[in-house]
């Protein structure tokens, strides 16, 4: 039933557009502005899931298992993805949803990722990153660490990132947000118009990561959801035409691409959208950096910070947090760096005349 | 009261925010800032950071598909 696979893909590419989740955006923002709020939302993905996955484990379901943790590639991979994910705008999952936005910029960082995580898994930078990916500890998960059940660990994760989420919930603006007028009605205005909240939006791609667990186990591929691995497969098989590397995380990112192309079309968000020649060759390094990073680390900040921190393998968890710490380099670099400089050159400037940014025309 | 018109079709996420945040730094109180925009993500994060910093938004609305545009006042 591969075809599983395309379904929940399509489903998780339309709530993903719809609810502008962006991992890339929740890491980005707590170097930019401090706020935790789309953090919350992936950590909610996280502790949902996570209450999910150990169900079914216990149900007997499905079975985790664990390996060796691999903690120097996991740390150089992840902060090598972090700082990728800022130059290419977008993370794997995002890439694939702007991607069916219309983004040409998205489409140039997919292509360049996929090729590049197939070259690390099983072209010429394999032996590399193999050899890499043997520097291990035996300890491979947190609760195995601590010596506790893996129960206690879901229900810390679940009481602090509910007082999180009532934290934010509590929190009001100091205006009310302006919203896009209403041109439609009922449940057209829900699904292709009405702004969606980033927590309700989590709770649904939470309960989406569990589905994905069973689903794609009955096919015979034991992993949750996953995006590096399924893009080299896609690689592996146009250039190899091996239809054997055809799965379930196949069928799952061409889903993804067609969910979040059916919502924005339907939205009247989707448009070719062509980039400047900077964003165009940061879109490139930046998804090539992400195929190297990934497969360094064992995955994305969907198989590693929002499916491995589920099932709470130090590999998760560690990537996580090295990861937000690539994002925030790249986003000092490329971000905050240059708008402060931009504004102190503005504030020495400032003769009597008014001072204006080169973009802004009175 | 003037308005300024900022463009930033064509960039990605979060440069409407970063643009936006500093042209706005450089306006007298009162004066509007037209922000023209095709990222989807600035939908959201546009009208928040009008909300969370108090400054009213005097129009936002679509220009066409996937374009957008906002005026926020400076407050």
């Amino acid at each position: 039933m591969l075809v599983t696979g395309l379904l929940v893909g399509i489903v998780l590419g339309f709530v993903m557009q719809r609810g502008r989740f962006c991992v890339t955006g929740a890491f980005r923002d707590l170097w930019v502005t401090g706020n935790t709020r789309w953090l919350t939302a992936f950590l909610i993905v996280i502790a949902v899931q996570s209450v999910g996955v150990f169900t079914l484990d216990a149900l007997g379901v499905i079975s985790l298992s664990s390996s060796p943790f691999p903690w120097l590639s996991t740390i150089g991979g992840a902060f090598i993805f972090g700082f990728a994910i800022v130059m290419a705008g977008g993370c794997a999952t995002g890439t694939y949803y702007r991607a069916g936005e219309g983004l040409v910029g998205s489409w140039l960082a997919l292509i360049f990722y996929a090729l590049f995580s197939a070259v690390s898994k099983t072209g010429a930078l394999a032996p590399a990153v193999t050899a890499a990916r043997g520097v291990t500890v035996e300890a491979s998960t947190v609760h195995g660490l601590l010596g506790v059940s893996p129960w206690l660990l879901v229900a810390v994760l679940a009481v602090a990132v509910a007082a999180l989420a009532r934290h934010h919930l509590r929190r009001r603006p100091a205006a009310p947000m302006a919203t896009l007028p209403a041109r439609r009605t009922g449940i057209a205005h829900l699904l292709f118009e009405k702004q969606w909240g980033a927590f309700s939006t989590a709770l649904v791609i939470g309960v989406l990561a569990i589905v994905a667990w069973p689903l794609s186990w009955a096919t015979g591929r034991e992993a949750g959801l996953g995006i590096t691995g399924p893009s080299s497969n896609i690689v592996n098989y146009l250039v190899a035409g091996d239809a054997e590397v055809i799965d379930w995380g196949v069928y799952l990112v061409i889903g993804i691409l067609l969910g979040s192309f059916i919502a924005a079309k339907a939205s009247g968000e989707f448009r070719v959208r062509i980039p400047d020649a900077l964003t165009t060759v940061r879109s490139i390094g930046g998804g090539a950096l992400m195929g190297i990073g990934a497969s360094l680390a064992g995955g994305c900040t969907i198989g590693n910070a929002m499916v491995n921190t589920a099932t709470f393998q130090l590999q998760g968890w560690v990537a996580f947090g090295f990861m937000i710490v690539g994002v925030g380099a790249a986003t000092r670099l490329f971000i905050t760096g240059p708008s402060k400089a931009r504004l102190a050159a503005a504030g020495q400037a400032s003769a009597p005349a008014a001072p204006a940014p080169a973009s802004v025309r009175s | 009261m003037a308005q300024h018109v900022l463009e930033t079709d064509g960039q990605v996420c979060p440069f409407p925010l970063v643009e936006a945040k500093e042209a706005i730094a450089l306006l007298a109180i009162g004066d509007e800032l037209v922000i023209n925009f095709d990222c989807t993500q600035a939908t959201d994060a546009l009208p928040r950071w009008a909300a969370e910093a108090g400054y009213p938004v005097t129009n936002f609305d679509r220009v066409g598909s996937a374009a957008w545009t906002i005026t926020v006042q400076k407050s």
